[in-house]
């Protein structure tokens, strides 16, 4: 892999997909580090410690015990030097009410979990490749949602 | 205009009883006039035949002088001088009572004065003859001057007095004359009054029988009021009342002691027996409510409680207006509703909203509980098998590599079941807000979605331009979207489908199936298809979900679709039909009100 090594957040509580999501990057490429938190406190306090090791991407869940994903997104994005840090949402549901709120909210993109373990190597593979490109800035409606 | 007749008809009333009252001032005085006129014609005639009678008096007396004179003169009997002795007498008073008769007749006053110098002259020459005669110088020249003199004088008094008759009776003659004229109109006016008369009194009677006609219609109209009222009270549970306020008198109708689960007028209506009925708990609020009507006059409805006697609770609402005469006198109009059974209806439907929104809320755990925690076990199953059949794949048999396709169609059915219940569920109306719309897009989106299966398919999609519309846009997609699908998926066998969607307007009068829209005209879009269509004994069938008209080994499908389809229509305010003929093809027509 031509691209320097990627620090990856997946902040997630379901075990089996935190499991599937390391081996699928694992499988990708070996330049990935991957940190894993299991609800939305813990993916705060790592990112807010002083010597945090900043990531370049932030997978998150929505739905997690203590602070829900929806709750750490203006969080992060009210923070000086956590706002730049782009975030997809990786999520089981797909609801159009929550899509378009995450869109407002700033949300570089948004994955519905696949269940075929192809095509959750796929998404991540395609979530990477995007986030090399120059333009970081936020998509259109229409590519909001990252299809296998 | 009747009424304004009847109010007129007082005006005209008063009008008329002036005139009468005028005509009869008339008569009077006419008739005070004419009485007046004849009783000084008949002093007239009375004045001038006494005087007459006094004129003829002295020619008589004058007559009887000179005969006696004569006589004595002839035989020398003194007896013949007896009316001469009384004649001087009889003169003087005659004259003093014509002078005083005709003290308003200068002319006449003048004749007498004349009249007595010639009698005095006449009288002295009398004397002086009776002298000579006495003398016996019967024969001297000097007795017949004085006797010739004596008659010239004696002519003389009676052509003065036959002057005086005559200018009495001219004077009478002309004051005839005038009082005959007078008198000769009187009758003549006395009965063009007395027409006059009856004339106002037929105009008073047309009028006044008029006027009591429209009354008595008014009060048939009254009478029909008052039962279409005491009617209305009894089907709409409310009563009236009246208060007087300043003697204090109420006047109740029928249906207020009704109410109170009365017999009608069987208690005095006053403040305090109808305080008796109303519940404890609300009598301070209705008191006060009562001493506030008298001096507002627009106060808002009040609600209380009344108790009949067997115990019932009924509620009332009340409400009175205050009206002010001219002469301010004061009067509250009320009415009194028995709304029982309205509020109990409201509390059956608070009840039920109350129900509705728990059902609601369970429906809405529901779907989170749906998307979420039913998705994620299955999701894991379709993970843990597609890890299963990447890595052991080589150590299953046979059968064991057919179990799990056999497990991976039966999650992904499980799956698009889910979606499918989800995108249901959420085809709400109240979730997005409508918007205009470029339909034309909207459809090029779901075919953009659908464009896999369309290649394979080598499906052929043709459509009309559409007008925009103000809609739901992400509905009206998946309205496409689901038709469209629903086109492809049932389409014959080793046929390539044509999919042709036309638009077209329809008057609300042209719809089938509807009676009453209250849109004038729809928006008209069909989607027709060569598909395997299906029997029309079904039309209505298919929207109802989870209706499936073909075993789902045959097409796959979830029975859902077409039940979204309607939903969203429907949010809308618009109507979804099909039309299936078998082996042919379907065509699904939707109706859009045009807004």
């Amino acid at each position: 892999m031509k691209h320097p090594k990627l620090h990856l957040i997946l902040a997630d509580d379901d075990m089996d997909d935190c499991e599937f999501f390391m081996e699928a990057t694992d499988e990708i490429s070996d330049d990935c580090k991957l940190t894993v938190v299991n609800d939305g406190v813990e993916l705060m306090e790592f990112l807010s410690a002083e010597n945090a090791e900043l990531p370049n991407l932030i997978f998150l869940d929505l739905n997690m015990p203590r602070k829900s994903g929806m709750e750490c997104i203006p969080e992060i994005k009210s923070t000086e030097k956590l706002a730049h840090i782009p975030i997809i949402v990786y999520s089981t549901s797909l609801d159009h009410t929550v899509v378009n709120e995450l869109y407002q909210l700033g949300v570089l993109h948004y994955i519905q979990k696949p269940a075929e373990f192809a095509n959750i190597k796929r998404v991540i593979e395609k979530a990477l490749i995007l986030l090399n490109d120059v333009n970081l800035s936020q998509r259109s409606r229409e590519q909001f949602i990252i299809q296998p | 205009m009747p009424l304004r007749f009847i109010t007129n008809s007082e005006r005209f009333l008063k009008i008329i009883f002036g005139l009468t009252l005028f005509v009869v001032l008339v008569m009077g005085g006419l008739a005070y006039r004419y009485v007046k006129e004849l009783t000084k014609s008949i002093d007239e005639v009375q004045h001038n035949y006494e005087v007459h009678i006094l004129l003829e008096k002295m020619v008589s007396a004058l007559k009887d002088a000179e005969s006696g004179k004569r006589g004595y003169i002839i035989t020398k009997d003194s007896t013949f001088l007896e009316p001469l002795l009384t004649n001087s007498d009889t003169f003087q008073y005659s004259l003093a009572q014509l002078e005083e008769l005709t003290k308003k007749n200068p002319e006449q006053q003048k004749n007498i004065e004349e009249l007595r110098t010639k009698v005095e002259k006449n009288l002295a020459i009398f004397q002086k003859t009776l002298q000579l005669a006495n003398n016996n110088n019967i024969d001297s020249p000097e007795f017949i001057e004085a006797f010739k003199e004596g008659r010239r004088t004696m002519n003389s008094v009676r052509f003065k007095i036959k002057q005086m008759a005559a200018h009495e009776t001219n004077i009478l003659g002309t004051s005839r004359a005038k009082s005959y004229k007078n008198l000769n109109n009187a009758p003549m006016v006395v009965y063009y009054v007395i027409i006059l008369s009856l004339l106002i009194l037929l105009l008073t009677y047309l009028h006044i029988s008029r006027s009591l006609k429209i009354l008595k219609e008014k009060n048939e109209l009254l009478e029909t009021f008052k039962k279409s009222t005491t009617q209305s009270e009894i089907i709409s549970k409310h009563g009236n009342w009246i208060w007087h306020v300043e003697d204090n008198i109420y006047e109740y109708s029928d249906n207020l002691y009704r109410l109170l689960g009365e017999e009608p007028q069987s208690f005095e209506p006053n403040l305090e027996n109808y305080l008796s009925f109303v519940h404890p708990d609300d009598i301070e609020k209705l008191t006060q409510h009562v001493e506030e009507m008298k001096e507002n006059e627009d106060l808002p409805f009040i609600h209380y409680r009344v108790i009949q006697k067997n115990g019932i609770i009924k509620h009332f609402k009340a409400y009175a207006k205050l009206l002010v005469d001219s002469d301010g006198y004061k009067r509250l109009l009320g009415t009194t509703a028995d709304i029982t059974d309205e509020i109990e209806n409201y509390r059956i439907i608070e009840k039920r909203n109350l129900e509705l929104e728990r059902s609601n809320k369970e429906l809405s755990s529901f779907n989170y509980v749906a998307s979420h925690d039913l998705q994620e076990p299955l999701r894991k199953i379709q993970t843990f098998l597609s890890r299963l059949e990447d890595k052991e794949k080589d150590n299953l048999s046979n059968n064991g590599q057919l179990y799990i396709e056999r497990i991976k169609s039966s999650t992904s059915r499980m799956r698009s079941l889910i979606d499918d219940l989800l995108q249901f569920s959420r085809t709400n109306k109240s979730e997005e807000a409508l918007a205009d719309s470029n339909i034309n897009i909207l459809l090029e989106t779901a075919k953009h979605d659908l464009a896999e299966i369309i290649a394979d398919k080598r499906a052929r999609i043709s459509s009309d331009s559409i007008p925009s519309m103000r809609v739901i846009p992400f509905q009206i997609k998946q309205l496409f979207l689901n038709l469209l699908s629903n086109s492809l998926k049932y389409s014959r066998e080793k046929t390539a489908p044509i999919i042709t969607i036309s638009y077209s307007r329809t008057n609300a009068s042209a719809l089938p199936n509807v009676k009453y829209s209250k849109y004038y005209a729809y928006h008209t879009i069909t989607i027709q298809d060569n598909g395997i269509g299906f029997d029309q004994e079904y039309a209505e069938k298919i929207f109802v979900l989870f209706n499936r008209l073909h075993n789902k080994t045959e097409y796959s499908g979830t029975g859902i679709g077409l039940s979204i389809c309607k939903k969203i229509v429907e949010n809308h305010n618009g109507y979804i039909t099909a039309y299936g003929n078998p082996d042919i093809g379907a065509t699904f027509t939707v109706y859009l009100p045009i807004t």
